[in-house]
């Protein structure tokens, strides 16, 4: 049956319209909206004049808090990766050797942090860092340690490892979760054949259960590489970026300069500037995971 | 099967016209302000207004939104953003946040006239008048003072208030003995730190309004007197004198550990002079709240009753409103209501004037002393003076202060900065 290619091609853009035109409206048109204010020193209402590239220009060349937030989310990229997902690894590896039915119940309670609403979870930890009543410091208490029992969200010394933990804390049964299904799917006879061939344990889990495991190894650390980019809700919760801006991030900087500062055209400048960057950055991991791949 | 097609589509018309024609019969007025908790105090007064207002105006409904302080700003700011502002909506004054809204001309004008003869105290539409329009209704008479829990203190075998700040130092180990918090406040949202660095400036010295100068550029913030004021503050922190996760405790968390009675002290404005009517703390913390005076510096000029006070808690009508006329009668029916309520319920000291009576509780009785004493208030405090930039700028310095992260030379520096870049604006 021969076939007018014109129309099939018309049935495609019909098919895909109605996509994109959510991402348009969603995505494109807001960016747009952003790019333009942040050439204006627009306070959200009011009157507002363009000050061409000012903004940018402040950001990059005279704000410290700006390039402290980045800071911030690059250690928490490099927390995720380099701590969170080595354990949650490690923990599926387990999990996955256990009986059903101790693998299930350990599974369900790993994962309770990640269902868990945002507010619950960071009203959670701010009790438990509580320096007076929280439970942290009454246990250092008990066994002697009064010295380190600080006040954790708010000491400038501890505060940004709390906040880091708590977010932690909470992703860490997602990444579980997702490693726990991969191993599953690796077929036992790969691994008992490279048994066979006298790899040990160690040896068969690098040689053949990793590889086999790349592409989902990828997924989660592009995955957390985005949520550690865009983390704001916790942090708001948490300290609100505090104390003196120490546990500062880009989402939560740019909410607070455009609703709070009054400042909408900077706070715009940053929500671009912090596109760039999370799309660069994403780029840039996708880049790295399929040259290590290869 | 045709005719069944048009007789549903009849149908459904009918309905939808119907559902229309009710939906037009009534008046939905949008309200909202920083009063979450809806049943006791001050929210409770405001709903019985509402109450009443809807009984006296068949056919209208009232949808407040609420949220505490600092989220409620941010709200309103993103719901001008957005041009979607409440009818009518609680806000700070015009010499403070009000005034972008007023000049971006988001608030309908009122009527002075119709205010005038509500018995407001002296000046009190003064402050929300500007071009010469009045632009919101104050409800409270503002001060900063110190409440206290008369049980605790005497539990810790102290049997006066500090009338001096080296007092009160004194009193931080007894209270910390005890396992009790000597003070609290709300650290984390900054401007109750804000308004006591001014007080400090105040008390140190004795002159009204350094800092609003400062402002205006008439004197600087590297003057001595405002780092002696802010090495002052950075000493009531550091002396162990507030809860220890001060700078992340926010409102409601400082405000609850007085209430329970875990802390002894709770620095904060007259607003809170609910807390002696306040059902959800214990009949024991009621019956032995207090209030007294900021304390006096040493060697200092200022005086003790020299106040940080202002009317705040303005109510506007939005100039969007497409009830406008019903918005005017509810603020008219507000102005007379909630004064009589908010004194009958002890919710507040409200910004008309209100008698004394004997069943007054002992802090409402204390509140109306300290404002029947003072001998000058300072007018909105400088943080909300100037442009929202300058706000959050000046908070951000406090808080680096306070947590230690910067001296009090650093942060007058960075006070001055904010202030000329205010001044640009």
């Amino acid at each position: 049956m021969a076939r007018d290619p014109s129309r099939s091609r018309r049935t495609i853009a019909w098919l895909v319209a109605p996509g994109l035109a959510v991402l348009v409206f969603s995505l494109v048109v807001p960016l747009g909206f952003s790019v333009y204010y942040s050439l204006t020193d627009s306070a959200g209402f009011g009157d507002y004049q363009r000050v061409g590239l000012d903004n940018y220009k402040a950001i990059l060349t005279d704000d410290p808090v700006f390039w402290r937030a980045l800071r911030n989310v690059l250690i928490l990229i490099a927390m995720t990766i380099f701590v969170q997902n080595p354990v949650a690894f490690a923990l599926a590896a387990v999990l996955s050797r256990l009986s059903a039915r101790a693998s299930r119940l350990l599974r369900t309670a790993y994962f309770v942090p990640a269902v868990l609403s945002l507010v619950i979870v960071a009203k959670l930890w701010v009790d438990v860092f509580n320096p007076t009543f929280g439970i942290l410091n009454k246990v250092l208490r008990l066994v002697g340690l009064d010295a380190i029992a600080v006040s954790w969200l708010s000491d400038p010394h501890t505060a940004l490892a709390a906040v880091i933990w708590i977010i932690l804390w909470q992703g860490f049964g997602w990444a579980l979760l997702f490693y726990y299904a991969a191993l599953m799917t690796v077929p036992r006879d790969l691994e008992e054949a490279a048994r066979v061939d006298g790899a040990t344990g160690w040896q068969a889990y690098r040689h053949v259960v990793i590889p086999h495991l790349a592409p989902v190894i990828a997924t989660v650390i592009i995955i957390d590489v985005i949520s550690s980019m865009k983390q704001m809700e916790l942090i708001y919760l948490s300290t609100e970026g505090g104390p003196g801006d120490l546990t500062q991030f880009l989402g939560v900087y740019l909410y607070q300069k455009a609703f709070v500062a009054g400042e909408y055209g900077y706070g715009s400048a940053l929500s671009v500037l912090f596109v760039v960057i999370s799309a660069g950055l994403t780029f840039a991991v996708q880049r790295g995971m399929r040259v290590i791949a290869r | 099967m045709k005719t069944s097609t048009f007789f549903i589509f009849a149908c459904a018309l009918a309905v939808c016209g119907s559902l229309q024609a009710s939906a037009e019969s009534k008046i939905t007025l949008k309200m909202g302000d920083n009063l979450p908790d809806r049943n006791n105090t001050w929210g409770a007064i405001v709903e019985q207004i509402n109450g009443e207002f809807k009984a006296a105006h068949p056919g209208t409904e009232i949808v407040t939104e609420s949220y505490p302080d600092q989220p409620y700003q941010q709200k309103i700011k993103i719901y001008a953003t957005a041009k979607q502002l409440p009818d009518l909506f609680k806000f700070w004054s015009v010499t403070s946040l009000l005034k972008p809204l007023v000049d971006g001309g988001f608030v309908a004008p009122l009527e002075r006239a119709a205010f005038e003869t509500m018995g407001y105290r002296p000046g009190a539409l003064d402050a929300n008048t500007y071009n010469g329009k009045l632009y919101g209704i104050p409800v409270s008479m503002d001060f900063w003072v110190i409440y206290y829990n008369k049980k605790l203190f005497k539990d810790a075998g102290i049997d006066h208030v500090p009338t001096t700040l080296d007092e009160l130092y004194a009193m931080v180990p007894r209270l910390k003995a005890k396992g009790l918090i000597p003070m609290t406040t709300d650290g984390k949202d900054a401007w109750p730190l804000s308004i006591t660095f001014d007080q400090l400036v105040w008390r140190i010295s004795g002159e009204r309004g350094l800092p609003g100068k400062a402002l205006e550029r008439k004197i600087k913030f590297t003057d001595p007197v405002f780092v002696q004021a802010a090495r002052e503050l950075q000493q009531l922190v550091k002396s162990g004198l507030f809860q220890e996760d001060l700078m992340v405790s926010d409102y409601g968390a400082a405000r609850n550990l007085f209430g329970q009675g875990k802390a002894a002290m709770y620095l904060m404005g007259s607003w809170e002079l609910g807390l002696g009517a306040d059902k959800s703390f214990s009949n024991e913390f009621r019956a032995n709240v207090d209030v007294f005076k900021f304390p006096t510096v040493k060697n200092g000029k200022g005086n003790v009753d020299d106040l940080m006070g202002w009317y705040g808690g303005n109510y506007v009508i939005s100039a969007a409103s497409k009830n406008l006329a019903l918005d005017k009668q509810y603020l008219q029916f507000y102005a007379r209501r909630f004064p009589e309520l908010a004194w009958d319920k002890q919710a507040t000291l409200p910004a008309q004037t209100v008698k004394a009576r004997p069943s007054d509780t002992p802090v409402a009785q204390s509140i109306l002393r300290i404002a029947a004493e003072a001998k000058a208030t300072s007018g909105t405090p400088a943080v909300d003076l100037a442009t929202p930039r300058f706000k959050s700028d000046h908070e951000n310095a406090i808080r680096e202060l306070c947590s230690s992260l910067i001296s009090p030379e650093d942060f007058v520096k960075k006070l001055d900065a904010a202030a000329d870049k205010a001044v640009k604006k």
